[in-house]
């Protein structure tokens, strides 16, 4: 009743009337409802380049693209056709099929987590029961296609890149699903739709905002964004996974990984941030697709902003952040989350279910999640910077200016 | 003079007495004319130089080299400046050995810092350092023929010796030999040439003689089999700050052996000045640390000055042209310094921000570079006997774009606002921004340790040495130019790790603003004194042998010159050697990195601050 | 009927999705130039010769990464129903599933104790 099929359903009896096929018709409307949802991504991937490139230019005080179009905008088309009349190589070592198949990989399954977002109350491309393990299962082949790129390039660099693969995008899927834990527990559902309607009286950032951003940080590790882009480690790997690729295949992996990072904003966006929710979404649905938007062009400048401005932690850093302070917190979270909701029952304090869209009647319960979120983020920050400190007392050392006094002045040469 | 008790404190004079004293058969003065030093006779080398540094406190040996005198007298030598890190003068010494089968001990036990630098010597010498771990070629490859820098030695291409060649403009016209070559056009492989077939053995060599061979196995802790990785870093490596190449073995991610490898930007430097009359030689100095080429200018003069100073007609240069210098040479050392730490952070992976914010501070100073010296990399601004010219009353600064127009200054005022104001609020800015990071904190403390003791013995330099915790500027230990009547001071770390190089650079940056403070009022006082003293265009210089060393902003820079042949003064030096800075520095490269993580490798190499143009020469 | 069209159009998506990156590169197959040489072909390390074999036998630190995730993965997987029903849930179910994050935790700090967790 609420989505983007059945949205185009109401075109297959259309169609049936004017005397089409009954199966025919139903698979056109659902060939159609496909396309558009897909296309959403792609074309928006274009303009996305331009955006992350003349931001970037700005934070580090130069121009930016500025050539080929008003304002550079055609630039990403300009490069696309470049990488179209690329000689593309695959090095004699390779595995040529799995060497093929990861940026083709890489691509889709970007392209298919947008099959469950909600773009507006009424159109989503499928509003499954269980959204959420959908996301979580088809991200995960994030991790498969980094490996088989890098593995397959018979390159020391790609596998060093693959290796870490394994390592860090696995990890951090652990804290990201933890952390999804909570907006499920909150809206007792898995459906995107739920999930984002659970959010009209007040969205789940203020609730738990360490769910937010561990879901946030978890997510940068899986794009492969600064500061966890060891991946790709520009300055040690030089490309990491996708080294040995060029031409258009290349081209897929770029494409792929900046629409994974805007995928990454959509969602967060969406989970978090209240999805379409917004003022007159009630009257006019088409809005939310507006308010999507902005609240996803917000936490993707965030995105670029951290990009351009944090150097990169080292690989076994990342990994003890994230087992050792990113997975207990993550746990601990689900513990309090779960107790404090269940306190809340038990005190009278959720609102009405008629009343679950009033920001007024949510004050209560919000605040109670607010503060016991703000408490464990505030012990769990004391023990990280008591354990950073001990670590550090002794070597930390500002250095040591050695005072010399100069001689006489006034000597000049003769 | 009395009777010192701490032998540590002797000058120089006094030193060579008591060695002399000890070895009298195998030690004797240099008496040549110019000349200075002992003379050291190989087969005591090891001993004598045991004493000096353990008992005479000679601990840092600055710069190992040969020399080829085929015809003045019929042997080679190889010259050593040995130095106190408490400061003063070098001690000279020299073995002498015959040029058939030139062979003297390696020195490698008694300072590990002369280990690449004898490599150098035998690779462009031939000379066998008896005893060195590891003697192979190291700026040419394994495959060359004969050792360039014997005199000699012939020249593809070049049938005479010295500049200009009359062979390649016979009559006027230009004739290059390389065109009778086949190699020298565009490279046009036959038909049946398949390049895949090519077989180069000169790498397997390599890696055997790194006992990396080819299927490296270990056993971990666990007793599973592993293999380890073979990577080469470089030498096409955006990290390696140009074609240095790093051979480094992986367990996992760790690791296991490094191994610098360098000569990809060979051009043998030391050879073309050598057939370059020693004014010729100043532009090619810029190309060495094309960062920081005014700073290599400065090294070179004061190197043939000393020369200079020795025969008739020479005046030093004027007290405005000494300030002038040393304004260009800090202000060198602001732009390096800039340079590094910006790329240091790319290094550790920020996605060039602070390089391009350093690089934007770096663009302004090159402006005025600009305006006095004609370029902005390769200066070429010093001269024998004082500068090329005095700054320009006004300066157009294109990296100060008013409304996408470009305006002029007044160039004093140019210099006192960017002296003043722009540069310490840079460097504040900067500061706020990077120092407390972090990130960039986990990432550099506690990396890269290197002790003070090692880097004393591994000859290093500059702020690779004093983050170590030795406070060893040039510019205090062995003053030259204007220093010593300026106020500045010498920071210096306490771990040696990279965060430490990188406070170190930091502070530095500030001393220098420090200088240039000082500096300003003295251009003013000497407005309209000459900036070039009288000296011939072409000079003669005196024969003699000179060592000049400036701090550099990567360490210290050293040239070995030596006059010798025509005794009414060549216009050639016979030998022309560089020491320098970034080359030695990489000899602690290895013993840094291992045990660490790839990523580390990076940025202690970027920690140490690098050109290829010096390391390679 | 809904839920069934909701997984087609997921069927349907999946058989499409994998188009939109394959069209590209297919076009560019057609237009761009094809000139490989064994030089071009060869692998990338930084222009110097490959030593030794890529594909090695690494370290087995990646794999007990790897068990690690999987243990949790699955465990966590089946906190979702757990979740999504928690408030229709009766104390005894609370109370389980409490035992059931311990049990996880348990397991990470088994990990973490046996230093399975120690990046090399």
């Amino acid at each position: 009743m609420t989505s983007c099929v059945d949205f185009i359903n109401t075109l297959s009896p259309c169609l049936v009337r004017a005397g089409w096929n009954a199966d025919l018709a139903n698979l056109l409307s659902l060939l159609l409802g496909v396309v558009i949802v897909a296309t959403v991504p792609l074309l928006t991937v274009i303009l996305l380049i331009w955006i992350e490139r003349k931001f970037a230019a700005r934070i580090q005080d130069r121009i930016g693209p500025n050539r080929v179009g008003p304002y550079g905008l055609l630039q990403s088309l300009a490069d696309a056709l470049k990488m179209l009349t690329k000689e593309d190589i695959t090095p004699s070592g390779a595995d040529r099929i799995l060497f093929n198949l990861a940026p083709i990989i890489t691509f889709a399954t970007v392209v298919l987590i947008w099959a469950i977002v909600p773009f507006t109350p009424l159109h989503i491309g499928a509003d499954l029961s269980i959204g959420i393990l959908y996301f979580v299962a088809v991200g995960s082949i994030g991790a498969v296609k980094v490996m088989i790129g890098g593995w397959s390039s018979n390159n020391k660099y790609a596998l060093l890149g693959a290796f870490r693969t394994i390592a860090l995008i696995v990890s951090y899927e652990v804290p990201m699903i933890l952390a999804l834990l909570v907006p499920v527990l909150m809206a007792g559902s898995m459906g995107m739709q739920d999930l984002t309607r659970a959010q009209g009286g007040m969205w789940f950032i203020v609730m738990s905002p360490l769910a937010a951003i561990i879901f946030f940080v978890a997510n940068l590790a899986e794009t492969g964004r600064s500061p966890f882009d060891l991946l790709e480690a520009e300055s040690e790997l030089i490309a990491g996974y996708n080294i040995e690729y060029s031409g258009f295949k290349f081209g897929m992996f770029m494409a792929g990984e900046f629409m994974h990072v805007f995928t990454v904003a959509v969602l967060t966006a969406v989970l978090f941030l209240g999805g379409w929710w917004g003022p007159f979404v009630d009257q006019v649905p088409a809005l939310g697709f507006i308010w999507l938007g902005l609240k996803t062009a917000v936490v993707y400048l965030f995105m670029l902003l951290i990009r351009n401005t944090v150097p990169r932690f080292r690989i076994d850093q990342v990994m003890n952040i994230n087992w050792k302070f990113m997975v207990p917190l993550s746990i601990v979270l689900i513990l309090l989350q779960s107790f404090l909701l269940r306190l809340i029952d038990a005190l009278g304090l959720r609102p009405a279910p008629e009343l679950a869209n009033d920001l007024l009647a949510n004050l209560p319960q919000t605040l109670v999640l607010l503060a016991g979120n703000l408490v464990l983020g505030a012990i769990f920050m004391h023990l990280l910077q008591r354990h950073g400190r001990t670590l550090r007392e002794a070597d930390e050392a500002l250095a040591v200016v050695k005072g010399e006094a100069a001689p006489a002045g006034g000597m000049a040469e003769a | 003079m009395d009777v010192v008790a701490d032998k540590t404190q002797l000058d120089i004079s006094a030193s060579v007495e008591l060695l002399r004293e000890r070895w009298p058969d195998a030690i004797s003065h240099d008496n040549r004319d110019g000349f200075s030093g002992i003379i050291v006779d190989p087969a005591q080398l090891d001993d004598v130089a045991l004493a000096m540094r353990d008992e005479l406190g000679f601990d840092y040996l600055s710069s190992v080299t040969g020399v080829d005198y085929l015809g003045v007298a019929d042997h080679m030598e190889v010259v050593y400046h040995a130095y106190r890190t408490s400061g003063g003068p070098a001690l000279v010494f020299k073995a002498q050995t015959g040029r058939d089968d030139p062979r003297v001990p390696s020195l490698v036990s008694v300072w590990p810092g002369a280990d690449f630098q004898e490599r150098e010597a035998y690779d462009l010498y031939g000379i066998h350092f008896e005893g060195h771990p590891d003697l192979r070629r190291i700026l040419l490859w394994d495959g060359f023929d004969g050792h360039p820098l014997r005199k000699d030695w012939q020249e593809a291409y070049y049938e005479e010796e010295h500049k200009p060649f009359d062979s390649r403009w016979p009559g006027g016209q230009v004739y290059r030999a390389e065109e009778k070559n086949v190699f020298g056009k565009n490279v046009k492989y036959p038909d049946d040439f398949d390049l895949g077939r090519l077989n180069d053995v000169s790498e397997s060599d390599l890696y055997q003689g790194l006992g990396l061979g080819v299927d490296v196995q270990a056993l971990d802790s666990d007793g599973l089999r592993t293999d380890r990785l073979v990577v080469n870093l470089g030498p096409h490596h955006p990290s390696t700050h140009g074609v240095f190449r790093m051979v480094v073995t992986l367990d996992g991610e760790t690791i296991a052996s490094l191994d610098p490898v360098m000569g990809y930007l060979h051009r043998n430097h030391e050879k073309i000045g050598e057939r370059n009359s020693f004014l010729h030689n100043l532009p090619f100095t810029d190309r060495l640390d094309y960062i920081s080429s005014m700073s290599n200018n400065l090294g070179y003069a004061l190197a043939v000055e000393q020369l200079l100073s020795q025969g008739a007609r020479y005046s030093p240069p004027t007290y405005r042209a000494e300030c002038l210098r040393v304004l260009m040479v800090e202000l060198t050392r602001i732009v390096n310094h800039l340079w590094s730490l910006g790329f240091l952070l790319n290094d550790l992976g920020a996605f060039f921000t602070p390089m391009l914010y350093a690089n934007n501070e770096r663009e302004k100073i090159l402006d005025f570079f600009e305006a006095t010296a004609g370029s902005r990399l390769m200066c070429n601004y010093m001269r024998f006997a004082g500068v090329y010219r005095d700054i320009p009353e006004r300066i157009r600064s294109v990296a100060n774009l008013v409304n996408d127009k470009v305006r002029d200054y007044n160039t004093m005022d140019y210099l006192t606002e960017m002296v003043n104001e722009r540069l310490p609020r840079f460097l504040d800015e900067y500061d706020t921004l990077l120092t407390r990071n972090e990130i960039l904190r986990e990432r550099t403390v506690g990396v890269g340790v290197l002790l003070p003791e090692d880097a004393i013995a591994l000859s290093t330099c500059g702020p690779l040495l004093r983050a170590s915790g030795v406070p060893y500027d040039v510019r205090r230990a062995d003053p030259y130019s204007i220093y010593p009547e300026l106020d500045f001071d010498i920071p210096i770390g306490k771990n040696g790790d990279i965060y430490d190089r990188f406070l170190v650079r930091f502070q530095e940056m500030r001393e220098s603003v420090r200088i240039l403070r000082q500096i300003l009022p003295r251009l003013e006082r000497s407005q309209g004194e000459e900036v070039m003293s009288k000296v011939a265009h072409t000079p003669r210089v005196p024969v003699g042998e000179a060592y000049g060393r400036v701090e550099n902003p990567k360490g210290e820079l050293g040239y070995y010159v030596v006059s010798e042949g025509d005794p009414k003064g060549p216009q050639n030096p016979w030998r022309y050697h560089v020491r320098a800075p970034s080359f030695i520095n990489l000899t602690a490269l290895g013993p840094m990195c291992v045990g660490h993580k790839v990523a580390d490798v990076v940025t202690i190499l970027g920690s140490i601050d690098i050109v290829l143009g010096e390391t390679d020469r | 009927m809904e839920t069934l069209n909701e997984w087609a159009f997921v069927g349907v998506f999946f058989a499409i999705a994998w188009v939109f990156p394959a069209l590209p590169i297919i076009g560019a197959w057609l237009v761009r130039p094809k000139k490989p040489n064994a030089l071009k072909k060869q692998t990338y390390e930084s222009g110097v010769e490959t030593v030794g074999d890529t594909w090695v036998q690494f370290r087995v630190q990646y794999y007990i990464y790897g068990l690690v995730f999987l243990i949790f993965d699955v465990e966590m997987i089946f906190l979702f129903p757990w979740a999504v029903a928690y408030e229709r849930l009766d104390w005894f179910a609370y109370g389980a599933g409490f035992l059931f994050i311990f049990l996880l935790t348990d397991a990470l700090i088994y990990a973490w104790r046996k230093r399975a967790l120690e990046w090399v």
